[in-house]
């Protein structure tokens, strides 16, 4: 016989606890078989009455797990919170610290830029590591309901009310990742452009020469960039000190890149070989200017706009 | 006009711990647990079967109810019982039952409409 009730009473059974089992069972069963004596008693099809009760019954998992009083989450709201803190706490550095610890490791053993993609890989490994077994860990307290002492809440706990906040979060993110964007793009160009040369080699976009001063000068300007916009989102609004920073760095970017431009010193001379368009002096002086006066409209706009929320938010 | 959804949700927590004292005040008299179903349904308390047997077993397992296997009729089938412990149990739910009537009357008339 393998009914629907076997079926039924199979599922249910599977996960309620072994030493009340068959007791379980010989109650289901009556019990079901009650439900449907009582619907064909008024005429109603045997084969329907019995899909009729299961449905009722419902999925068998929950039952079961009524049964052996089971909760059905992986982390309950008595440790939710406590589980979040400490997530929240250790992501916040630990995978960044072990990223960079392998990122020096890697670089000092002569791999250079290239020891960028380990230490990311190595970041993201970590913070899913730390996400599982923390989860775990909280999953088998809720679950063997060990009592563990948690600390009661106290007034004494509640953190200042905040400060207005004249910078939001959401822009401070936006411009770490542009930043941090811009800082991978000028080793990854290097080793990966996707312009391909005679011999299918990789023709970096900017000229390596580069490489000995002006490359290494921007990225060092663009990481106190993002030193600057974390320092920024905690001091919370723009003082004309911080405006007169800004400007400092990005005169520092901006300055160099535009003489570089300018100069004709930024692009590598081996993309002439393969685009030819390039190879012409004059494309490769408007291409020049046109790099120079954006990246000065850009920042003129960008001191404008800081200019303007500095003058109200010191107001 | 309130959502059904949120009318059947706070109905829903109202009516949760009235079913174990019905239980416990219909288990007086030993019942099975359809039979119990049926009599709760009609008398008001319409309750889920698969609420119901569960909730029996612990029920049981606290000690408010004992039980009993009868094997005499057609099928065998569980009886269960209010225990001593779940019948000075239920006289305190009792009470507290009564207290919230009583004072939420109290609080209707002296909240002028």
């Amino acid at each position: 016989m393998n009914t629907l009730t076997d079926r039924y009473l199979a599922a249910t059974l599977r996960s309620v606890p072994a030493q009340r089992r068959d007791e379980i069972a010989t109650e289901l069963r009556a019990s079901i078989d009650d439900m449907i004596d009582d619907r064909t008693g008024s005429g109603e099809d045997p084969t329907a009455a019995e899909r009729e009760v299961l449905t009722e019954l419902g999925n068998p998992d929950v039952l079961a797990a009524r049964y052996a009083d089971r909760r059905l989450q992986l982390i309950g709201p008595t440790y939710y919170l406590l589980w979040l803190r400490l997530l929240k706490l250790l992501l916040s550095f630990i995978p960044a610290l072990v990223g960079t610890i392998v990122t020096v490791v890697e670089a000092a053993e002569g791999k250079g830029f290239g020891a960028i993609g380990p230490g990311i890989v190595t970041a993201m490994q970590v913070a899913v590591q730390i996400t599982f077994w923390l989860t775990l860990t909280f999953a088998i307290i809720e679950r063997t309901q060990t009592a563990v002492d948690l600390p009661e809440w106290t007034v004494d706990q509640l953190p200042d009310a905040p400060v207005h906040r004249g910078i939001p979060l959401a822009d401070t993110i936006a411009s770490v990742i542009m930043l941090v964007l811009t800082i991978a793009y000028l080793p990854l160009q290097h080793y990966q452009s996707w312009v391909r040369g005679t011999d299918g080699e990789n023709v970096p976009i900017l000229d390596p020469a580069l490489w000995s001063f002006w490359l290494p000068a921007l990225i060092v300007v663009l990481a106190a960039s993002v030193v600057f916009e974390i320092v920024k989102y905690r001091i919370g609004r723009w003082t004309w000190t911080l405006f007169g920073i800004k400007a400092m760095l990005n005169l520092a970017f901006t300055v160099p890149l535009m003489w570089l431009a300018l100069s004709d010193r930024l692009l590598n001379p081996a993309l002439a070989e393969r685009l030819s368009w390039v190879a012409e002096a004059d494309n490769r002086d408007a291409l020049g200017l046109a790099i120079a006066v954006g990246a000065a409209a850009v920042v003129a706009w960008d001191l404008i706009d800081t200019a303007r929320k500095t003058r109200q938010q010191t107001a | 006009m309130v959502s059904e959804d949120v009318l059947r949700t706070h109905l829903q927590e109202l009516r949760r711990g009235t079913v174990v004292v019905a239980s416990l005040v219909a288990l007086r008299r030993p019942d099975y647990g359809y039979a119990l179903l049926q009599r709760l349904t009609d008398h008001g308390f319409p309750v889920d079967a698969n609420t119901l047997y569960p909730l029996l077993r612990r029920l049981e397992d606290q000690g408010l109810l004992t039980s009993e296997w009868n094997t005499e009729e057609s099928r065998p089938r569980k009886f269960y019982r209010t225990s001593d412990e779940g019948e000075s149990m239920l006289s305190r739910l009792l009470d507290d039952l009564a207290a919230v009537q009583t004072s939420m009357t109290g609080l209707i008339q002296g909240v002028d409409r």
